[in-house]
């Protein structure tokens, strides 16, 4: 009871329901609500961003993945084409083919199917379908067949969405004469650059961002992880190392563009390497990961506890042996981890590639490293500068395989940590 | 002899000296019971190493002196009289002949080129042939002398880590090479440009036009001022008022308000934004976001709203910067100590005044210093701007005008067709070293105050 006297005699207690009281704190409790809604709302509107921009280019680039054909009637009886179906089985088959001219033969066709504008509805490069077709089946050379050849450009942009209203015509009419067809466009993954959009696909530049990845992997790797153990177990501390140290660290904030500038400068004008080879490329995307693979590395090493490499010294394993059998095995995933992120960016990237002049039109995958590449980004660059509209959704789906790509190589790095991550 | 052979020559007599090597030293170990400081497997190595290394090291050497012993020895061929007098011309006279030497001719050949082209074949027959037998006479001699060496008490390990410790070290030393290759192709390309364009009409210039250079007076269409403000305009001012607030913003509420649940899902959702390669957010920014401001700009009446105004390139810049400011300032806050936080919610502070007077303040260095490297990375960025950005340099506060920026600007000058002596193109490496200088003061600045704050905690 006393003590309840002395609390009473301080200065006047608050007065919870004094009305300016209340006032301000509704006013407190309205700025913390606020204050909160905006933090959910940054969250979401941060969400919102990728969101938008996956479902713009998921909208965009679907529509690449199909494409649009037309039912071609040819008559290969009485074409006039100068193949000997004896020739179209082994060797000679391309040359044969090649010999005839199957691209008149096709347009013919097509004007006397459609009437006299009928050439102009098919792609410029139907007759390679054509000429797939008989070296497939020969025997189609004694009869009549239809072959599905793909639309040109803007008749397969009038049958996916809007079209000009003539072009939306034709398709109706077609579509009426059910002499069309979409289907999923397996060409657009196994063929090279074209500056038809209906004929155009990423195959090689696909084979171009492995090959670069390849020299990249094969060079940044080895050389971050031995520079990773060097720093982390070895290097005694003195001016030297820091130094190293120092340009580690620099390197991995330097813009990509001046490695572009180094490739430039080092690879192309003093060493006379090819220009636009994947071996180039790989070389200059080796030096910008380099860094981020030695970061990882160094903070997995550091990691592996003292106590495993004090077991080995002790049981008379030599500096080296501690770290190759011991320390090393224990760091791998985190190792792995920093690696794919490493690889993930720089297979995203484009500037530095631009430099050593992978920007080039290239229409056959690269036979070697040497040979003129170019990799998805740049190809993705290349085609989003192109006025011609069939390339908007080409540009899309391209962007879509290569965020597949990157998406499933984070997730393989976000599951080697959840799945390896030990805590000592 | 092809090269590829000659490497599977000598890895497949380095392979055989292992071996040999390990077997020997295992019939060692077998006759004797003494303790060895080896293992059979460090025996082989050492042999292995002293087979393939010298011969390898030789061939290195041998490619590099090679071609300038060939090309001596055709100036030696009668028909090398007619060549004209060192040069251009006459370099490439023996690069053409060198090519149809080897098959790689395109086009009809020069005559001279043609006649010379077999005297260049048997030169380099003759060097490839040379390099060949020395190096694996090498391997062969090198290999023998260390397999004589192996004895019971020869200590085999310490050699082989000897050559690890090189290998670790010399690993190492690339980020110093690459760093001094930076800048040193850097000053020296940019040493040629100042020798043509006064540094100071360089820096302080205010007209940039590269397309139209004077020759007698290069400097006066090559003033960088335009460059560095639209550089500035876009990456540290427009990209900053969308990342910053964004960021965070959301770094706050998944520190301290979201349920763990969210914050899980969340957290990863947002850094994914980093992810994505900047080409694909240079094709949105061009295709989707650019047509949307313009639109937006010619709605409120702006008259000149261009459709690659510095507003679209920004913007989606600070899209992309977002997740850098956001994990940043989510380290900081997370490593503000509980007790500060406690105290506060204690006096009977509501969360978010606590959030505002006591984490933010405390954590103000390391957010200031995340948002450094966010401006650090946004100036370096180029596919962005290379794709939503107008190459007209203009000097304007008017978010909807074009702007260009340095790194666009670098692209625009080395991707066209101009020869590598002209001030055009090497003005690209001027700016490439602007923007080094610039970006590595950012992150020494950066990681020096969010050094100093972490310390203060610790």
């Amino acid at each position: 009871m006393t003590e309840r006297a002395s609390i009473s005699s301080t200065p006047a207690p608050t007065d919870w329901r004094d009305a300016a009281h209340q006032r301000r704190m509704a006013k407190r409790y309205a700025a913390e609500r606020r204050f909160r809604w905006l933090g959910l709302g940054a969250v979401l509107m941060s969400a919102g961003f990728l969101v938008v921009l996956l479902v713009s280019m998921l909208s965009a680039g679907l529509s690449g993945f199909v494409q649009t054909q037309i039912a071609l009637p040819i008559d290969f009886a009485h074409s006039r084409l100068a193949i000997d179906p004896a020739k179209l089985r082994g060797r000679g088959a391309d040359l044969a083919l090649a010999a005839a001219d199957l691209g008149a033969a096709t347009d013919a066709a097509a004007i006397a199917a459609y009437g006299p504008d009928g050439d102009k509805l098919l792609s410029d490069g139907a007759w390679t379908r054509v000429r797939d077709q008989l070296k497939a089946d020969p025997s189609l050379l004694r009869r009549r067949a239809t072959v599905w050849v793909p639309a040109a450009d803007r008749i397969d942009i009038a049958a996916k969405r809007e079209g000009a209203p003539a072009d939306e015509a034709i398709v109706a009419k077609l579509d009426a004469a059910r002499a069309l067809k979409t289907s999923f466009n397996s060409f657009f993954l196994t063929s090279s650059d074209s500056t038809d959009p209906t004929m155009v696909g990423i195959w090689g530049a696909l084979k171009g961002s492995l090959l670069t990845m390849c020299v990249t992997l094969l060079i940044a790797f080895p050389v971050g992880v031995l520079s990773a153990l060097y720093l982390e177990e070895y290097a005694p501390h003195n001016r030297w190392t820091d130094l190293i140290e120092v340009s580690i660290n620099n390197l991995a904030a330097v813009p990509s563009i001046i490695f572009g500038l180094l490739g430039l400068a080092v690879f192309l004008n003093t060493f006379h390497l090819p220009r636009s080879a994947a071996i180039v490329g790989g070389l200059t995307l080796a030096l910008m990961t380099m860094p981020v693979i030695v970061i990882a590395s160094r903070n997995a090493i550091k990691a592996v506890p003292p106590s495993i490499r004090d077991a080995a010294f002790g049981i008379g394993a030599s500096p080296v042996q501690v770290v190759f059998h011991h320390v090393l095995p224990l760091a791998m995933p985190g190792i792995l981890t920093g690696t794919i992120i490493g690889m993930a960016r720089a297979l995203g990237e484009t500037a530095p590639l631009l430099m050593i002049g992978m920007r080039a039109f290239i229409t056959a995958p690269p036979g070697g490293l040497r040979d003129p590449a170019t990799v998805l980004p740049v190809q993705i660059f290349l085609w989003s500068d192109q006025v011609n509209r069939g390339f908007v959704e080409k540009t899309s789906a391209a962007i879509l395989v290569l965020l597949v790509f990157l998406l499933a190589m984070n997730g393989v790095a976000i599951y080697l940590r959840n799945r390896f991550e030990t805590r000592w | 002899m092809s090269l590829l052979v000659l490497f599977f020559l000598i890895a497949g007599l380095g392979l055989i000296a292992w071996l040999s090597a390990r077997m020997r030293a295992a019939r060692f170990r077998r006759a004797s019971k003494a303790r060895f400081s080896s293992l059979p497997s460090h025996f082989g190595g050492f042999v292995a190493m002293w087979t393939v290394l010298p011969a390898a090291i030789f061939l290195a050497v041998w490619a590099s002196c090679a071609p300038g012993l060939v090309t001596d020895r055709v100036l030696t061929d009668p028909a090398a009289v007619h060549l004209p007098p060192p040069g251009f011309e006459r370099a490439a006279i023996l690069t053409e002949a060198r090519l149809i030497s080897r098959g790689d001719g395109f086009g009809t050949p020069t005559p001279l080129a043609a006649t010379l082209a077999p005297a260049y074949a048997a030169a380099q027959t003759r060097a490839d042939w040379i390099g060949a037998t020395v190096a694996l006479l090498l391997a062969f001699a090198s290999g023998a002398w260390a397999f004589t060496r192996i004895r019971p008490d020869f200590r085999a390990r310490n050699q082989i880590e000897r050559l690890i410790m090189a290998l670790l070290l010399a690993a190492a030393l690339v980020a110093i090479l690459t760093t001094m290759g930076i800048v040193a192709s850097l000053l020296f390309e940019s040493a040629r440009f100042f020798g043509m364009v006064p540094i100071s009409e360089f820096l302080f210039g205010t007209h940039w036009s590269p397309q139209v250079i004077d020759p007698r007076d290069p400097g006066a269409s090559l003033g960088a001022v335009p460059l560095f403000w639209g550089t500035f305009f876009i990456g540290a001012v427009i990209a900053m008022i969308v990342a910053i607030p964004l960021g965070l913003m959301s770094a706050i509420y998944l520190t301290q308000y979201a349920a763990p649940r969210m914050r899980m899902w969340m957290k990863p959702l947002i850094e994914v934004l980093a992810g994505v390669p900047t080409v694909v957010y240079g094709y949105f920014a061009a295709l989707t976001v650019a047509p949307l401001v313009r639109d937006f700009a010619v709605a409120i009446g702006v008259r000149w709203a261009s459709s690659e105004s510095a507003l679209a390139a920004g913007l989606v810049m600070g899209i992309m910067i977002i997740p850098f400011v956001s994990s940043m300032a989510d380290d900081s806050i997370t490593a503000v100590p509980a007790a500060m936080r406690d105290g506060s919610l204690a006096m009977g502070a509501t969360q978010s005044e606590t959030i505002r007077r006591v984490l933010l303040p405390a954590a103000l260095p390391g957010v200031v210093g995340g948002i450094l490297l966010a401006v650090s990375r946004a100036i370096g960025e180029t596919m962005i701007v290379v794709m939503a950005a107008s190459g007209v340099a203009t000097l304007t506060l008017n978010p909807f005008a074009s702007t260009t920026t340095v790194t666009k600007q670098i692209v625009d000058l080395l991707t066209g067709e101009a020869e590598f002596d002209s001030p055009k193109t090497l003005a690209a490496f001027a700016l490439g070293l602007t923007l080094f200088v610039i970006t590595l003061l950012l992150n020494i600045v950066a990681l020096t105050v969010v050094k100093r704050y972490r310390e203060a905690y610790e």
